[in-house]
C-alpha cells in the first residue's frame, strides 16, 4: 500500500492500526483487521500484569476462557508468557470476523488450536463462535466447564457514552464489541455483560472453586462490576487495578 | 618449519660424554645476540600472578561443588585463554633452555639445526611478551568486553545546524556499526522539520561495542557554512555524544542489582479521557523517574506503551551502569594514581572541519585530511581504533603498576 493512500485513510479519521495492520500487545504483533476492536493499551497492561502474578503450577495445565475475545489478544498473550504446556485457553466472540481474526493471530503467534495439538505439550488457543446469551452455546462441548480461569473485556460502553464517542472508534469498531447494553435491552449503564457473565457463572458453574475472574471495566464501573461479581458470581475479596493513566480498569478476585 | 618439527626428537636426545666438552669449547664464541628481552619480565609477573589466581579460582569452585557460582565459573572461563597461553610459554621457554645447551654441538650440522630452532623459539618468546599476552590480559581484565553500545546524541550549540550535523553524525555511526555487521537501530530520534534531528538515541547490538564506541563520548564541533546560510559565514556548532553501555537483554525482572523496582516511578505521558474501549488513539509515551539518582527518560518511538517501558527501562539501566563503571574508574585512578582517564563528557574531543576537509581528534592530536571518509564511518575507524590503543596501554601500564 503506498503512503498517500495510507495518509488518505488516515486523514478520514480511520484507526491507525487497521491502516497498519497490527497493534503490538506485549511481544505479540496483533493483527488488526475492521471491524475487530483493536487491543488498547490498557488491557495490554492489566494482561501482563495478571501472567506475572498468577503463574500455572507446574505439572499441571489450566483452563481459560476468555469471553468476547475479540482479536485474541488477551487469551494468545497469556499463552505466549506462560510456560510451554501449562495452559489450554478457549475464546468466544459473537462476531465471525472476530473469531476469524483471533484464528489468524493464533496462527500467527504459532499458538495451535487444542484440535491440532493433542499431547503436544504445548499452549493451545481455540476461538468459538457464540453468542453468551443464547443458552444453547453453553452446551457445546468446547466450552467444557468449569474454568480455572475467567477473563474477559467485554463491551461497556454505555448507551449515554456511545454516541459521545470520537469517530475513529464509532465509525470503524464494531458496536457489538463496545455497546455494553443490547440494543432491545433496558439500559443498564452498559454493565449488561457483567450481569450474564456472572449468572452464568453461578448458572453453569462455569468457574472452579478457587478459580480466577478477571474483568476489564470502563471508566467508573469498577465499584458496580466489584458489587456483582460478588453477589452473583459468588467472588470473595474483588480486588480492583488501575491502570498506567490512574483509571480504575480492572476488577479480579477468586471463586 | 614442518621439517623442524620432525627433526625435534633428535634435539632432545640425551646428552653424550662428548657433549659437555663441546658445550664448553663452543661458550667462548656467542653467536646468537639475539636475546629475549627478559627483562621486560614485569608483564610475566601479572601473567604468572593471574595464572595463579585462577588456580585459586578453580580450587575454590571445586571445593564448593553442588554450589552453582555463575559468576566464579564465568571468571574461570575469561582466565582459560591466558592459562593456556601461559602453559604454551613455559613449555617454549623450557624448549628454548633444552635447545641452548645445543647451540655448542661439536656436529656442525647439529649446531645449525639448534641455531634455527633456537631463532625460531625466540620469535615465539618475543610475540607472547609483546603481542599475546598483553592483548590476553587486557581481555580476561576488561569488565566491558561483553557489553553492547547505546549512543545518546544531543544537539548542542549551533540551533538548526546541529541537528543537521547530528543527523548526518547519526548515519556516520550507523554506516560504522553496518561495515563491522554490527546491528544498530535508532531506537529514538527527535527529527526537526528541515531534515535534522534535535537527540537520538543509537542502539548497537554486538559484545564488544561498547569497547570500541566508548571513546567516542564528548563534544563533536562542527565547522562550515551550513547550507541555510545566505552570506556564506562558517558556523560553529556542536554536538554531545555520550556512549552508554547495554546488558545484554534476558534478565530474569526488569530490575537487578542497578536498581530497585520500588526506586523507579513510571509515568504514563498523555491522558487518555475515559481510557479503554472508549478511545483507540495510540498513546504509548513512557517516563522513568530514578528517585535516588533523578535520572529520567523519556520514550515515545515505539508503538506500544509496553515497548516504550521496556525501551526505556534499557536507557536507564545503561545510564545506571555507566554511572557504575566510571565510579569504579574513578576508584581505580585514584587508588593507583593511574594514567587511565574517564571521559570527560564535556570535553570537546574532536572538530569536522569542512573547508579544510579535515578531521581532528583533540586527545589524540591527530587529523585526517578526508572529511568525507570519516562521515562515511570507515575513516572514523582510525580514530577509534588509535583511542581503543591509547586505553589498552593505559590499562596495561596500570596493571604492571599494582603492587
Amino acid at each position: 500500500m503506498n503512503l498517500d493512500a495510507m495518509v488518505v485513510r488516515r486523514a478520514r479519521g480511520e484507526p491507525l492500526q487497521y491502516i497498519l495492520g497490527t497493534q503490538p500487545f506485549g511481544s505479540l504483533d496483533i493483527l488488526t483487521r475492521p471491524p475487530v476492536l483493536i487491543p488498547r493499551p490498557e488491557t495490554e497492561f492489566w494482561t501482563i500484569k495478571l501472567s506475572e502474578i498468577l503463574v500455572p503450577p507446574a505439572g499441571r495445565r489450566v483452563s481459560l476462557l476468555d469471553l468476547c475475545t475479540g482479536s485474541g489478544c488477551i487469551p494468545l498473550l497469556l499463552c505466549r508468557l506462560w510456560p510451554s504446556g501449562s495452559v489450554r485457553a478457549v475464546g468466544l466472540d459473537i462476531s465471525h470476523e472476530a473469531v476469524q481474526l483471533a484464528s489468524d493471530n493464533a496462527l500467527a503467534a504459532g499458538i495451535p488450536a487444542a484440535s491440532d495439538a493433542a499431547n503436544s505439550g504445548e499452549n493451545t488457543f481455540t476461538p468459538v463462535l457464540g453468542d453468551i446469551f443464547a443458552s444453547a452455546t453453553w452446551t457445546s462441548p468446547l466450552l467444557q466447564a468449569p474454568f480455572d480461569v475467567i477473563t474477559s473485556n467485554p463491551p461497556y460502553i454505555s448507551r449515554e457514552d456511545y454516541g459521545k464517542l470520537s469517530l475513529s472508534v464509532k465509525d470503524y469498531e464494531d458496536p457489538r464489541a463496545l455497546l455494553g447494553d443490547l440494543p432491545d435491552s433496558e439500559e443498564q449503564r452498559g454493565l449488561s455483560f457483567y450481569h450474564r457473565i456472572a449468572q452464568l457463572i453461578s448458572d453453569k458453574r462455569l468457574l472452579k472453586p478457587g478459580g480466577l475472574l478477571a474483568f476489564e471495566v470502563g471508566e467508573k464501573q469498577a465499584g458496580d462490576v466489584r458489587r456483582i461479581v460478588q453477589d452473583k458470581a459468588g467472588i470473595r475479596d474483588a480486588e480492583i487495578w488501575r491502570d498506567p493513566w490512574g483509571k480504575e480498569r480492572v476488577v479480579i478476585g477468586r471463586s | 618449519m614442518q621439517a623442524l618439527r620432525s627433526l625435534r626428537p633428535l634435539l632432545r636426545r640425551p646428552p653424550q660424554p662428548w657433549h659437555r666438552q663441546a658445550a664448553a669449547l663452543a661458550a667462548k664464541r656467542p653467536e646468537f645476540p639475539e636475546q629475549l628481552d627478559l627483562n621486560n619480565a614485569k608483564i610475566l609477573r601479572v601473567v604468572e600472578k593471574k595464572v595463579a589466581e585462577r588456580a585459586n579460582l578453580l580450587k575454590s569452585v571445586n571445593e564448593s561443588s553442588g554450589h552453582n557460582d555463575i559468576a566464579r565459573s564465568k571468571q574461570l572461563k575469561e582466565l582459560e585463554p591466558l592459562k593456556e597461553a601461559w602453559d604454551d610459554w613455559s613449555q617454549t621457554l623450557q624448549l628454548l633452555n633444552e635447545t641452548t645447551s645445543l647451540l655448542h654441538d661439536a656436529d656442525p650440522s647439529m649446531r645449525a639445526l639448534a641455531a634455527d630452532e633456537h631463532a625460531e623459539l625466540t620469535t615465539k618468546l618475543q610475540a607472547y611478551l609483546t603481542h599475546t599476552f598483553p592483548a590476553l590480559l587486557l581481555s580476561s581484565s576488561s569488565p566491558t568486553a561483553h557489553l553492547h553500545a547505546l549512543l545518546e546524541l544531543k544537539a548542542g550549540v549551533g540551533g538548526s545546524e546541529a541537528a543537521l550535523f547530528l543527523a548526518e553524525l547519526l548515519r556516520m555511526y550507523t554506516r560504522f556499526a553496518g561495515a563491522r555487521r554490527w546491528a544498530a537501530h535508532v531506537a529514538s530520534a527527535n527529527k526537526t522539520d528541515e531534515g535534522g534531528v534535535k537527540d537520538a538515541v543509537l542502539e548497537v547490538r554486538s559484545a564488544g561495542a561498547y569497547e570500541w564506541l566508548r571513546w567516542e563520548s564528548g563534544v563533536h564541533r562542527v565547522q562550515r557554512v551550513p547550507a541555510t546560510e545566505a552570506s556564506g559565514r562558517v558556523h560553529t556548532s556542536t554536538v554531545a555524544v555520550v556512549v552508554l553501555p547495554l546488558v545484554e537483554e534476558a534478565e530474569p525482572s526488569p530490575a537487578d542489582d542497578l536498581f530497585k523496582m520500588e526506586d523507579v516511578k513510571i509515568e504514563v505521558m498523555r491522558a487518555r479521557g475515559a481510557g479503554g474501549q472508549h478511545v483507540n488513539k495510540t498513546e504509548s509515551a513512557v517516563r522513568l523517574t530514578h528517585i535516588p539518582t533523578g535520572i529520567t527518560v523519556s520514550m515515545q518511538d515505539e508503538r506500544s506503551q509496553h515497548q516504550n517501558k521496556r525501551r526505556a527501562f534499557q536507557i536507564l539501566r545503561a545510564r545506571l551502569m555507566d554511572i557504575r563503571l566510571t565510579q569504579e574508574m574513578a576508584q581505580r585512578r585514584d587508588a593507583r594514581r593511574s594514567l587511565v582517564r574517564t571521559a570527560d563528557r564535556s570535553e570537546k574531543i574532536r572538530t569536522y572541519n569542512y573547508a579544510q576537509d579535515r578531521v581532528t581528534d583533540h586527545r589524540l592530536g591527530l587529523s585526517l585530511m578526508n572529511l568525507e571518509s570519516v562521515m562515511e564511518g570507515n575513516g572514523l575507524e582510525t580514530f577509534v581504533e588509535a583511542m581503543r590503543e591509547r586505553h589498552a596501554e593505559e590499562t596495561l601500564e596500570m596493571m604492571l603498576e599494582e603492587p
